[in-house]
């Protein structure tokens, strides 16, 4: 069950797990600005930005103006409340609320992330990847 | 082997490893990030590269995903998906299997296609996402992987002992 090579194989993975875990520590913290907003995009488009902290009651959105997705925002949460999609995996993402977190329903291609407002400027139309 | 009895055999360990990715869609674990899962269908392909080949077990991969995402609804978005990740998985299992003298142990190899596999997967979706963001997920689910291809490969380290009396009998 263990041969000398295997210390190669543990040793580069967890090389990957550290630098990216450092990766992603910086970039979840680098900004002090504790106001948050979620982006909700479908295909690198956004559909709408919710400032969730200035937000005492309920939210509902209504992604595709019927019941396939909704999206429920209150008091810095926000989360899928309902899909239509197979999997379901964006509702059971539950609430996410902090800077950095994000729900994704691959299916329909929606992605819920939030980010500082600090941030804000850099978080329009403008493409984040380039896929063609 | 003769032909006909690859065909049996290959059709078998499809339909196992379909049954095994249906049952772990059952089990809710680990809640940590919604959707990952325990990979348990690895160790047919990890099996198949044992007894068979790098070809064999891609062509294994590629129809179980195909099938996983018809039976589970997945539709074409998830497809691509799993694909990803297993094709990518097999690859750099086969790879690993193939340098001689045993170089590396089944878990080793199983541990390194876990973490091809999640890693593969989580490019594809950021690249279907088109957000950067979903690199981030990374840390997380390359640990989670981690660990689930240490448990894939212990079993298949098992059921490599068991099957060789069978198959090498046929």
């Amino acid at each position: 069950m263990f041969k000398k090579g295997d210390i190669i194989i543990y040793t580069a993975i967890l090389a990957i797990i550290l630098v990216s875990s450092i990766g992603v520590y910086y970039y979840r913290f680098d900004d002090k600005n504790d106001k948050k907003v979620a982006i909700i995009k479908q295909d690198n488009v956004v559909i709408e930005k919710v400032f969730i902290d200035d937000l005492n009651e309920l939210k509902e959105i209504k992604l595709f103006g019927n019941d396939d997705v909704i999206i429920h925002a209150q008091n810095g949460r926000i989360r899928f409340y309902k899909s239509d999609c197979p999997d379901k995996v964006c509702v059971e993402s539950g609430w996410i609320s902090k800077k950095g977190e994000m729900a994704v329903c691959l299916p329909y291609r929606i992605i819920i992330k939030i980010e500082g407002t600090g941030d804000e400027l850099n978080t329009g139309d403008e493409v984040d990847i380039i896929t063609h | 082997m003769n032909k006909t009895k690859k065909l049996v055999l290959l059709s078998l360990f499809i339909s196992q490893a379909l049954v095994l990715s249906i049952i772990e869609s059952w089990i809710p674990f680990p809640m940590v990030v919604p959707g990952v899962k325990l990979g348990l269908a690895n160790i047919i392909t990890l099996i198949v590269i044992i007894f068979f080949n790098f070809k064999e077990a891609l062509i294994v991969v590629i129809i179980r995903t195909m099938l996983s995402s018809i039976f589970g609804g997945g539709g074409f978005v998830v497809f691509l998906f799993s694909c990803a990740g297993g094709v990518l998985s097999t690859i750099v299992m086969a790879g690993l299997y193939k340098i001689k003298n045993n170089f590396f142990s089944i878990v080793g190899i199983s541990v390194a296609g876990a973490a091809a596999h999640n890693t593969g997967q989580v490019l594809v979706a950021a690249l279907l996402m088109k957000d950067i963001v979903v690199i981030t997920l990374l840390p997380v689910i390359l640990t989670l992987g981690s660990a689930m291809g240490v448990l894939v490969g212990i079993i298949s380290t098992f059921l490599t002992d068991r099957l060789k009396n069978i198959l090498e009998n046929i």
